[in-house]
């Protein structure tokens, strides 16, 4: 048996999987999304959408909170890699590092709350030292979102880089510090080409996981402008099911995008593996 | 549409004997002796979606309703926590996918959600008739025939009967006619707030406030799109003056009556509000609202709403079901729903049909009434819900 066939099969259960699940899950909600049958042509929906300044709101904030987390997780991810690579060789800070990946998600957006509300612990601690506190939960600018995907997706970073880390060369980093590079030149010439595609992948990973997550923004964004997931539950639901065909066209837009930006974002990631390995 | 067993309407059904699935459905059952029903009921499971959001309510259901079915009839009963809109979902998708041995027995529903079920098809079939305790029912009542607008046609039985309230803690001088209220909020920036109106909540109080702009609760007895076009505006505009002076000045409102209820207990809101005028004492009791919590029925006027058991297309019991409904129905189980410490709401008995010793009961339990009577208002059409869903965010909250 050839190995591509022998890969094939091992897929199967999966493929399988998600062609029940997933890939009929798709497929009704883009049929659902039609407008079969209507004076108005068969994407009235998809038009209605793109006329509707709700929609237009959600997706602006969506994407600033999902590239806004993204960025900040990848940067700080990166930062606390390069600080504890050498001590992450022990189990135990290995496992301190990724603990937060346990929490899930609404339970982190509930800590978050606790600690940043209003009537949360650190307003009360700045009130008892005569403080103010600006409100960073349920706001408009989407702190308190942030914050919980910041502090939740920073060790799953760290879990992507470690490997490239402790896989790296360190003889190169030697190198370059006797030719007299700076600390800047050598990460951009020992480090940056081998961590560049994993940041790049993982970033896809994050912001496609933020833009389409519901709990964290039902709990800790605002009324007007929600974002996309959140949007889409209440046209889901709301009036007599009467908007769930515009629910269904968002969704399957956001899942088109998602798609366009994955092959994107991998074929970069790979062009520039490609590219490592000749230099090499 | 795909094939399925027709829904059995009462007078049609004798007429086409539809042979698939073999399932009784109401008008089997509905020429069964109750005894007979109660006898195939016993050893039986079931299950019923509700909403799960109010630890008085579920006290009530598993420390009341379910050990005396258990008792009495061997009858097994859980509840299943859910919001109505997201079980009527995975009614339709089961429906669309002809599957008969659904997970739920009973349906706790009313107003636009009954609706829902009703026109797609969702719903058992008519069967308040076969139910006994249908006798301590005041059948003249309005809401027994229709829900909101909707014909009830049998189709759901009423269970209980609530009044919208508001509750202040640390206010000298509470509000008590809308327009108080709303000066009220002016007073007290930051002070007040409501739930999203795709909350039945938020959505109640907007309602209130189609009262306030109505000249007299006869304009919207009946749906009337040339009111709404005429008024609609001024409805929107008394919001959008009261946003500002709203927590967080409006910029965004609290998703559920839970996260409200979270911020009065927090101390971050001095009021909530909800249907069921006694829902503060059990939360009162157990600690989570404030000792000084005071309750107010809005005497400029508060909307009564009655809500109601039901039964999905494909329960798997329906004989079970119906003896639960039933037993729900009785006095024994109203009176106890009653009890301020577990849910404390209104009865839908009819007085002069219990006994002398059950309307004593009653009237000590009842007590002193947060709404009397005359101040009661009736509850609007679903089309008015689905006005405010579709207006809310984009007249009120987009304006700002």
């Amino acid at each position: 048996m050839s190995s591509s066939v022998k890969s094939w099969l091992l897929l199967l259960p999966l493929l399988v999987f998600m062609i029940l699940f997933v890939g009929q899950g798709m497929f009704r909600a883009f049929q659902e999304s039609l407008d079969v049958g209507g004076s108005s042509g068969i994407f009235a929906n998809y038009e209605a959408l793109a006329a509707d300044g709700t929609f237009h709101a959600a997706l602006g904030v969506s994407v600033y909170v999902a590239f806004v987390s993204t960025m900040l997780s990848l940067l700080l991810g990166l930062l606390v890699t390069r600080t504890l690579t050498s001590w992450m060789k022990s189990d135990t800070w290995k496992l301190g590092a990724w603990f937060p990946m346990l929490i899930p998600h609404f339970v982190g957006a509930y800590l978050i709350l606790l600690f940043f509300a209003p009537t949360g612990w650190f307003a009360s601690a700045a009130a008892s030292a005569g403080l103010g506190f600006p409100v960073m939960v349920q706001d408009t600018a989407y702190i308190g979102v942030i914050l919980t995907y910041v502090w939740k997706e920073i060790p799953f970073v760290v879990l992507m880089l470690l490997p490239v880390y402790q896989e790296m060369d360190g003889r190169m980093q030697e190198v370059s510090r006797s030719l007299g590079a700076g600390r800047w030149t050598g990460f951009r010439f020992t480090e940056w080409p081998w961590v560049r595609p994993v940041l790049l992948e993982t970033g896809l990973i994050l912001f496609v996981f933020v833009i389409g997550a519901f709990e964290v923004p039902a709990l800790l964004g605002v009324t007007y402008p929600s974002m996309v997931p959140v949007l889409a539950f209440d046209w889901f639901y709301q009036s007599g099911w009467s908007t769930r065909p515009l629910a269904q066209a968002m969704m399957v837009l956001l899942m088109l995008g998602s798609i366009l930006l994955a092959l994107l974002l991998l074929t970069t990631a790979y062009r520039w593996r490609e590219r490592g390995r000749s230099h090499a | 549409m795909k094939r399925y067993v027709p829904l059995p309407l009462l007078l049609a059904a004798a007429a086409c004997a539809d042979g698939e699935g073999g399932a009784e459905d109401a008008d089997t059952l509905s020429e069964a002796p109750w005894e007979e029903i109660e006898e195939a009921a016993s050893g039986a499971e079931i299950s019923m979606y509700m909403w799960g959001g109010d630890e008085g309510i579920n006290a009530y259901m598993d420390e009341v309703v379910a050990p005396h079915l258990e008792e009495e009839y061997d009858i097994t009963f859980s509840r299943q926590p859910m919001d109505a809109p997201e079980f009527l979902s995975r009614l339709m998708t089961e429906r669309e996918a002809d599957s008969m041995d659904g997970s739920g027995d009973i349906l706790w529903i009313n107003g636009e959600n009954f609706r829902t079920a009703k026109e797609n098809e969702l719903l058992y079939g008519s069967f308040a008739d076969m139910l006994p305790n249908m006798d301590y029912i005041n059948e003249e009542a309005p809401y027994v025939e229709n829900d909101m607008g909707t014909a009830v046609e049998g189709m759901q039985v009423p269970w209980g009967n609530v009044q919208y309230a508001f509750q202040f803690q640390g206010a000298e001088d509470p509000p008590e006619t809308m327009e108080e209220l709303l000066d009220w909020a002016e007073e007290n920036p930051g002070s007040m707030t409501y739930p999203d109106v795709s909350n039945d909540t938020g959505n109640g109080f907007v309602r209130h406030i189609l009262h306030h702009v109505a000249e007299s609760p006869e304009d919207l007895a009946e749906y009337d799109e040339a009111w709404l076009e005429e008024n609609g505006d001024d409805v929107w505009e008394t919001l959008r003056e009261l946003a500002p002076h709203l927590w967080r000045e409006g910029e965004t409102y609290p998703d559920s009556l839970s996260q409200q209820d979270q911020l009065f207990a927090d101390g971050e809101v001095s009021m909530t509000l909800g249907f069921n005028e006694h829902r503060a004492e059990s939360l009162i009791e157990q600690g989570t609202f404030p000792e000084d919590t005071e309750t107010i029925g809005l005497t400029s006027g508060s909307i009564s709403s009655v809500h109601y058991l039901s039964m999905p297309f494909n329960t798997t019991e329906p004989e079970a079901a119906l003896v639960a409904i039933n037993y729900m129905l009785s006095p024994e189980a109203q009176i106890a729903k009653l009890e301020p410490s577990r849910w404390g709401e209104g009865h839908i008995l009819d007085l002069d049909a219990v006994s002398s010793g059950e309307r004593d009961e009653i009237e000590a339990m009842v007590g002193e009434e947060v709404v009397p009577q005359e101040d009661a208002l009736p509850e609007l059409d679903a089309r008015y819900v689905d006005w405010i869903q579709d207006n809310w965010e984009q007249e009120v909250v987009q304006q700002r």
